[in-house]
């Protein structure tokens, strides 16, 4: 991020793009996790499926805020305004409200295998009507609205540029990875709490 | 019990719980009237916004109903008698949707002549909005009934309900209007139609799937 050199129009502000496409590219490989696990759970009733659900959704959730928020300082320098309702903006935000959904119905359902089916449920349906969604959201914008600014098409960016890019989008999976896999540990050890090897582990080995 | 007896019961049912769609209406009417006192009421501004209007009061009045559409099914036994019953419960599930279907959309079609002429929608555009109504509010239902399953257990599950199906109402909206506002320009809105009919048959595959898995979890 500091190291790339600044972009001739934009300056300094396009450094941004080393949080801001990441972040939205994870936001949706989140929801395509999610989706895939949601799947396996109803079909084959694997045990690991809602913990990875539960463990991944705030992380999903929370690159779709980092993507928005990010965007939305960009765009406040570049474009001059903080929002439009242009079909990108959109899609992401209807987004993190799917993920919102995910997390608050898990949370109001205290019945664990209710709470397992119910995310997992949705998780599905999402990933079916995410492309309708995106699609209806990208027709309604081009149709009414007209393209005011195109983010979608790329300057073709110099080595310098792209090569940090492709390491930060690299990180930003690892970091998610990680945090997912120190999440789902958790959530296992918090739900075999009664089971006789977790005692041992946390007593004997300590954390 | 066979699927013609349940058909009658919710039939029954229906009927004899008449004021919960006098209700819905009720309150479509209402965020109709909103609108126009709460923003403009020039024709300048109704005339192209009509159909926004009405879609989103549509939706918001949809979304009332179909919170608690298995509300008193789950307190009263029913969703179990279902599940003992040995009939197929996704067909069980779609009937009963049909039927709140029938119910709810047809008093809304009703009004819906009336509070056009309100809201300065050309007459040529009206049967449009019939069209657009008949063919995606079965899509609202449908997916409604996933997020009505889901949360039949808890005793505050309106404000959840909302949360989880609203972005899914997205894109029937964005059709809907998009072909009444398209049949106002003059331009060809059949497209639009055949979207929101392609969104009702893809929700009437899935749906009652989901909607069994969700009842069968909420139930055991």
């Amino acid at each position: 991020m500091a190291f790339a050199p600044e972009d001739y129009q934009q300056g300094n502000s396009f450094r941004i793009i080393y949080i801001h496409v990441p972040a939205a590219m994870l936001a949706q490989s989140c929801y395509l996790g999610l989706g895939i696990a949601g799947f396996v759970f109803l079909v084959w009733q694997m045990k690991i499926a809602p913990i990875f659900i539960k463990s991944l959704a705030p992380l999903g959730a929370a690159m779709s805020l980092i993507a928005l928020l990010s965007g939305s300082i960009w765009g406040k320098t570049t474009w001059g305004t903080w929002w439009v309702w242009d079909a990108r903006l959109t899609s992401v935000l209807v987004l993190f409200l799917l993920y919102m959904g995910i997390i608050a119905l898990q949370n109001a359902l205290d019945d664990v295998t209710l709470a397992n089916k119910a995310a997992a449920v949705m998780g599905v349906v999402g990933l079916i009507n995410l492309p309708i969604i995106k699609y209806s959201v990208i027709w309604w914008n081009t149709l009414h609205q007209g393209p005011t600014f195109t983010v979608t098409e790329k300057p073709s960016m110099p080595v310098e540029m792209w090569l940090p890019l492709l390491v930060s989008v690299i990180g930003f999976y690892g970091v998610v990875a990680g945090l997912l896999l120190w999440r789902m540990q958790s959530e296992i050890l918090w739900r075999e709490k009664r089971s006789a090897w977790v005692r041992q582990e946390v007593l004997g080995d300590g954390l | 019990m066979t699927y013609f007896s349940f058909l009658m019961t919710e039939f029954c049912v229906l009927w004899r719980r008449k004021h919960d769609v006098f209700n819905a209406v009720l309150f479509f009417i209402i965020v109709v009237s909103l609108f126009p006192l709460g923003i403009d009421p020039a024709p300048e501004f109704l005339a192209p916004a009509s159909g926004g209007i009405l879609w989103c009061a549509a939706v918001l009045s949809i979304l009332m109903v179909i919170e608690g559409i298995f509300k008193e099914d789950y307190r009263d036994g029913s969703l179990e008698q279902w599940l003992v019953s040995g009939l197929y419960l996704p067909l069980l599930v779609l009937l009963k949707l049909i039927v709140q279907w029938a119910g709810v959309v047809m008093p809304l079609l009703m009004v819906m002549p009336l509070l056009s002429q309100m809201l300065y929608l050309p007459s040529g555009s009206f049967w449009v909005l019939i069209m657009t109504v008949v063919l995606g509010t079965p899509s609202l239902f449908l997916i409604g009934a996933i997020g009505a399953a889901l949360t039949v257990s808890l005793r505050q599950g309106a404000m959840l309900v909302m949360l989880l199906i609203l972005p899914f109402y997205l894109p029937v909206i964005i059709f809907a209007v998009s072909a009444i506002r398209a049949s106002q320009e003059g331009a060809p809105y059949f497209g639009f139609l055949a979207m929101l009919l392609a969104m009702s048959l893809l929700s009437l595959v899935i749906s009652p799937f989901m909607t069994a898995v969700a009842v069968k979890a909420s139930v055991n």
